[in-house]
């Protein structure tokens, strides 16, 4: 009983981070309805540049956030003012099957870049405190994944009050919903993208840094991380922030049951397989079904 | 204040407008009336720039709006209720009339604003904590309004906002329309329901398959034979 | 009896030389070089059935490809003779696709996109747990290793691919896939049966690619077994056939041939840039030039047309994008 505790918990905090890649990607794919494939190249660069900045500088992690979100930032709006932006001319459904396609080309890239620059290896930050954690009645919370988890939390936290509560977070709600609408209610729709854009990249750096401290990254993980975001995605249902990060929560958890049922090698394959179940039965996702 | 001038509008290669003119002068309420398919809303569309403009001009005030952003337009005063009406039906009332003070000239008079609109709808504040997706097509069309309200428009343009609504709630909707016209607001309409528009405005032009074929004062239009015949006989 | 046209020509000769080579030359790096040139373009050809004809993205192909590897594999190294094993895994990546479409279909555009690419990388990884180790030909075949019938068997099998996209150009299929590409709901509107049309294409192209799966088992000394299945091989088909120029016949065959001697030529310099290279080329060819270097080919004969020419009324294309289908190239 103890081991599936253990299991569960563990689930839920790597879900955590699920939930976080997930943000992303529905962000801007809800905005402008662009599927960035590399995304998780995004998450990678994250982060690397956490990593460096720890064994260059020896900044802690959940402070280097304060330069990854910035920098990752700029770098989602140099990407989409080069390239997402010529995609936005086309119609749903080509833009849709474009931004696929060029979110593939850019993904050979950015891997190649990751190549070279930091070489094939994975890299893991390993702090003081990374292996410390508590136990609390025969379970164990090791401290980085809290943290990682309680991070998350207050990502979505703070992008719900953002789009909620400020003018520039209610027009990405408004875009989203209805672009021609938006513009018609005043709203620079061009500027529009470019928030979400750079935002979705932020919220993938700051995944790549929960992901060097508590996990490891590599130059390949890129797909793999852009999947996890897209069965959570898939899993939420578009336009709920709050379902992303349930959905991820739920992916973790999922994942660290079948692993202890079927053994790890068996990992990943849940995810997927319910990814092709809620795509096939229930496209709107589990929890969302509230865009329009 | 509105000036439209031999504009042409095409969907690639099939052209809708063929070279439309169109003008609404300060402080008057102008009508555009004609069938289906001929080429309302498209004029529309262009002169907001959410269609491209094949040839012709668009002038607002004084000034050449045909290469201007849409937003850009909404924030000189000229503002669209498109014919989908332009509600968020995943937002409540209240935050679909808030965000629709957007405009840096709006946003320092949305609480007055607000309570101007829920003045004039009041029971668009009875609703105002429920979604948008739950109001029924008049109540709808009046948050439409509503939020074009909160732009503060000095030109306030209707596409068709008798479209699907029962009698009853199109006369409501017309003494609101009357009530706009009262503070100032310039107002051009859209519309197939010909009757009540020519009773509510001061000028109607009417086009037919993307050309005017008539315009005049509404009051003269409305004893014009033709344009009874054609479409005020039921 | 068709016209025999100077381009049909030129192509048969090409044919020709390609098999004549290994009588002509003992280098087997250029026999290996034209071999990975095949597979590529085996690969891009097979995708381009289902992708490019009937305008479904499938991010799932390599399954396909690892489908027919393996099985044919598996068959051969257990005794049974080579043609047999080939075609059974022909047969099972065609009966595979055969068994997922139905339910992939119902998934639209996107969807169906990243639904292939979660099945085949679900794939991929049960493959990897149940046969981890690597598959290696035994050592009587490695002793009589000879390139010449494994360039001979992938030749044969893209010749095969291409005589059928030929053949898909000019037909009633082809035709129905084209419409199918273009507008669906239009193409349903004046009769063409959407899903058989699909169904059809998306079998046809994983059977081909099964069969280049197979050319690979016989060629690939050693390799572990979910290698075959994995998305590299998906990608790069895809890659090489838009930068080639998609929905045509000889797009994936340029495009290949462009990809095989870059990476020749980079991977002496720079490790993997060829990939970075390939990037940048297909972002180019999505955003600027949908039809890839066929369509940059035909703008500048057109380009010279009208130069020489008086008349300058060219017709040009204002859709954002292109897809040549039409013209044997």
């Amino acid at each position: 009983m103890n081991i599936i505790l253990q299991n569960i918990v563990s689930g839920l905090l790597v879900g955590g981070v699920y939930g976080l890649a997930a943000l992303g990607l529905s962000l801007a794919f809800g905005v402008l309805k662009v599927l960035n494939i590399a995304h998780g190249e995004l998450i990678m660069f994250g982060g690397y540049i956490a990593f460096f900045a720890f064994s260059a500088i020896g900044v802690d992690p959940f402070l280097s956030i304060l330069i990854v979100f910035p920098v990752l930032v700029i770098f989602g709006l140099v990407l989409h003012g080069t390239l997402f932006t010529h995609i936005v001319r086309f119609e749903e459904e080509d833009r849709i099957k474009n931004s696929l396609l060029i979110g593939f080309g850019l993904t050979l890239i950015l891997q190649t870049i990751a190549i070279q620059l930091f070489s094939a290896d994975e890299r893991s930050i390993l702090t003081a405190y990374s292996s410390a954690g508590f136990e609390l009645g025969g379970i164990r919370f090791p401290l980085i994944r809290l943290g990682a988890l309680l991070l998350a939390i207050v990502s979505v936290v703070l992008l719900e009050i953002f789009l909620n509560r400020t003018w520039a977070g209610r027009a990405l709600r408004a875009t989203s919903e209805n672009w021609q609408t938006a513009a018609l209610n005043g709203i620079n729709v061009r500027q529009t993208y470019f928030i979400a854009f750079g935002l979705a990249a932020g919220l993938a750096g700051l995944t790549g840094v929960l992901l060097a401290t508590g996990f490891s990254v590599a130059p390949s993980i890129g797909l793999q991380w852009t999947l996890k975001a897209l069965i959570v995605v898939v899993l939420a249902g578009l336009g709920s922030i709050r379902g992303a990060l349930f959905g991820g929560l739920l992916l973790g958890v999922a994942e660290a049951l079948s692993a202890y049922a079927f053994g790890s090698e068996y990992r990943e394959i849940i995810g997927l397989i319910m990814f092709v179940i809620v795509l096939s039965v229930r496209p709107q996702g589990l929890f969302g079904g509230d865009h329009a | 204040m509105l000036k439209i001038n031999q504009l042409e509008v095409a969907y690639g290669d099939i052209q809708v407008v063929w070279g439309i003119d169109l003008e609404v002068p300060p402080q008057s309420t102008v009508a555009l009336l004609g069938p289906n398919g001929a080429g309302k809303t498209s004029s529309l569309l262009a002169m907001m720039s959410l269609l491209p403009i094949k040839a012709g001009a668009v002038q607002f005030k004084g000034e050449d709006i045909s290469t201007k952003k849409t937003h850009e337009i909404v924030e000189s005063g000229l503002v669209l209720v498109p014919e989908w009406r332009g509600t968020f039906a995943t937002m409540t009332v209240l935050e679909n009339l808030e965000i629709a003070a957007y405009t840096s000239k709006a946003r320092p008079l949305q609480k007055q604003t607000l309570k101007e609109v829920f003045e004039i709808f009041p029971r668009l504040e009875e609703r105002k904590m429920q979604k948008a997706r739950t109001l029924s097509g008049g109540e709808r069309q009046m948050l439409a309004i509503g939020r074009a309200l909160m732009l503060q428009p000095e030109l306030l343009v209707l596409d068709e906002p008798s479209l699907g609504l029962a009698p009853l709630i199109v006369d409501n909707i017309f003494d609101v329309i009357a009530a706009i016209k009262n503070r100032g607001v310039s107002i051009l309409i859209v519309e197939q329901n010909v009757q009540l528009t020519l009773e509510s405005t001061d000028y109607a032009y009417i086009i037919e398959t993307g050309r005017i074929v008539q315009q005049g004062p509404s009051a003269e239009l409305l004893k014009d034979d033709r344009v009874v015949e054609a479409y005020l006989s039921l | 009896m068709p016209k025999l046209t100077p381009r049909m020509i030129i192509s048969l000769l090409i044919a020709l030389a390609l098999l004549l080579l290994p009588l002509i030359t003992d280098d087997d790096n250029i026999l290996t070089l034209l071999l990975l040139t095949f597979l590529m373009a085996g690969l891009a050809s097979s995708w381009n059935i289902l992708g490019g004809y009937t305008g479904q993205v499938n991010l799932g192909h390599a399954a396909f490809f690892g489908i027919g590897s393996l099985i044919t594999r598996q068959m051969w190294l257990g005794g049974w003779p080579f043609a047999l094993s080939m075609a059974s895994g022909c047969v099972v990546a065609g009966l595979a696709a055969a068994v997922i479409g139905l339910p992939a279909f119902r998934l639209k555009g996107t969807y169906f996109a990243i639904g292939t690419l979660a099945m085949a990388e679900a794939l991929r990884i049960t493959i990897g747990n149940i046969l981890p180790t690597v598959t290696n030909l035994p050592t009587e075949v490695i002793r009589n290793y000879e390139l010449a019938p494994r360039y001979y068997l992938m030749l044969t099998a893209v010749l095969l691919i291409v005589a059928i996209t030929i053949y898909l150009n000019n037909s009633k299929l082809g035709l129905g896939m084209m419409a199918v590409r273009e507008d669906e709901d239009a193409a349903r509107a004046v009769g063409v049966n959407v899903l058989r049309v699909k169904m059809i294409a998306f079998v046809m192209s994983a059977f081909l690619a099964g069969m280049i799966g197979g050319a690979y088992a016989f060629y690939f000394v050693s390799y572990y077994p979910n290698f075959t299945f994995g998305p590299l091989f998906s990608f790069d088909a895809i890659t090489v056939l838009y930068v080639g120029g998609v929905g045509t016949v000889v797009g994936p065959l340029i495009g290949s041939v462009f990809f095989v001697i870059l990476r020749d030529m980079l991977v002496k310099n720079l490790q993997g840039v060829h990939q970075l290279v390939f990037g940048l080329l297909f972002i180019v060819v999505v955003l600027v030039l949908p039809g890839g270097l066929v369509e940059a080919w035909d703008r500048i004969k057109q380009y010279v047309r009208i130069n020489q020419s008086p008349t300058k009324n060219q017709h040009r294309e204002t859709k954002a994008q292109t897809y040549p289908g039409e013209n044997l190239h």
